[in-house]
């Protein structure tokens, strides 16, 4: 009996300070989402290497949602700050896949400008 | 016994302790990872190109090394070693995209240089034409022109041509052969038997033939041919009708007739046009030509 109390009482402020002290990361699950859906609206799912990312974060974010359930606020708020850092990589990911398609379009008009230049009889 | 125990319990307690030691300087494999990536990209393209998110990266690894040597191998460790992983590839990855955009924008600079560079050559190659076809329409109309005035200097010395014939036909015979209008006068009219010099009456019919000729285009030329019969020597008349058609060349030069453009030349009896056996045969052949030769057509 003596034994229980005394465990309790050693005990009772660490479950304090993980559950009661550490809110719901509230504002991180939405920063981490924001940035999934952005990654998602840049086309993330079509491009592998962004694609790999966008995984990993929605993942982490899933694994946040159970670590919340379970009351592990604060390894959801880990796990939250590593899905925004992944969805965020998702994003500039697909932006760079944006950027080679523009290079590659631009090489492509620039060959076809020249082309039709030199059918119209252009002066070189 | 109780100092054997004591003995083993330290034993234990220095093993946990070494054990604990050598677990806390072995890194976690986010954190090798995380400084893998970063000597990685500090040596790369986001050195130069994207210094700010680099230096972002690099505070992160920072995080995760202070964590590591204060805490060990702990879940916070890790965490913030996979935040520099994601922190530095970031900075690599906004790197190649402005790489990306640099190489855009040089590609679509020399386009649109390429495209002022055609445009400004193509207006030079046009304005040299205009000035080509301008140049080219000056001559066409001086050609024009040309040809009009030629027209006209034909028209008006074929005009001349017809005049000066109907005033000839009055008192000579006018003839258009292809050697041109030939005027024949008759040597009786002209000479005295075996002379070259002129009869008055004579005179005044070269008046009217010089008259006739001046109204000529004045840019033929004549030849005045001497003939006789064939009564005589050849050497003879070779000479007689030689000075005769020089005096009827040089009479009408005198009569304003440009020297430059009469010549004369006697031919003898050498080319008869009538029968030198009668005596009116004889007489057409004792004659003066004055031939008038047309003008040698433009080109």
């Amino acid at each position: 009996m003596h034994k229980s109390i005394l465990s309790f009482v050693v005990v009772a402020p660490f479950l304090w300070a993980c559950g009661a002290s550490f809110p719901v990361p509230t504002q991180r699950m939405a920063d981490a989402q924001s940035a999934e859906r952005s990654a998602l609206e840049l086309g993330a799912n079509n491009e592998p290497d962004a694609q790999l990312s966008l995984r990993l974060a929605q993942d982490q974010i899933a694994m946040a949602k159970t670590a919340i359930n379970d009351g592990d606020n604060q390894r959801a708020d880990s796990l939250l700050i590593r899905a925004k850092a992944d969805a965020e990589l998702a994003v500039v990911k697909a932006r760079d896949k944006g950027a080679k398609i523009d290079v590659q379009k631009a090489v492509d008009d620039s060959a076809a400008q020249k082309a039709t230049n030199a059918g119209q009889g252009a002066v070189k | 016994m109780k100092t054997i125990r004591s003995l083993g319990l330290l034993i234990v307690i220095a093993g946990a302790v070494g054990i604990a030691g050598c677990a806390a300087a072995v890194p976690p494999q986010d954190l090798v990872n995380a400084r893998s990536a970063f000597a990685r990209a500090s040596t790369g393209p986001a050195q130069q190109l994207d210094p700010a998110d680099l230096h972002t990266a690099k505070e992160q690894l920072d995080v995760a090394e202070t964590s590591f040597t204060r805490d060990g191998d702990t879940q916070d460790t890790r965490d913030q070693a996979y935040l520099a992983v994601r922190k530095t590839e970031l900075a690599e990855v906004r790197a190649r995209t402005l790489a990306s955009n640099q190489a855009k924008e040089g590609v679509v600079g020399a386009m649109h240089a390429d495209e002022k560079n055609t445009v400004a050559l193509t207006s030079a190659e046009l304005g040299r034409t205009k000035t080509q076809l301008a140049t080219q329409g000056v001559a066409l109309q001086a050609t024009g022109a040309a040809l009009q005035d030629e027209k006209t200097r034909r028209e008006l010395a074929e005009k001349r041509l017809a005049q000066a014939a109907a005033d000839l036909a009055k008192f000579a015979t006018v003839k258009q052969e292809t050697r041109g209008m030939v005027i024949t006068l008759s040597g009786s009219v002209l000479f005295a038997s075996a002379k070259w010099d002129l009869l008055p009456e004579a005179q005044l019919r070269l008046n009217d033939v010089a008259n006739a000729l001046i109204k000529e285009d004045p840019l033929s030329k004549m030849v005045v041919e001497g003939h006789t019969d064939s009564q005589g020597g050849a050497a003879y008349n070779q000479d007689l009708s030689q000075h005769r058609a020089q005096a009827v060349r040089d009479y009408l030069v005198g009569r304003g007739i440009a020297g430059d453009r009469i010549s004369a030349q006697g031919f003898g009896p050498t080319r008869s046009i009538a029968d030198n056996n009668t005596a009116e045969g004889r007489a057409n052949n004792r004659r003066v030509e004055i031939v008038v030769q047309p003008t040698t057509p433009a080109p």
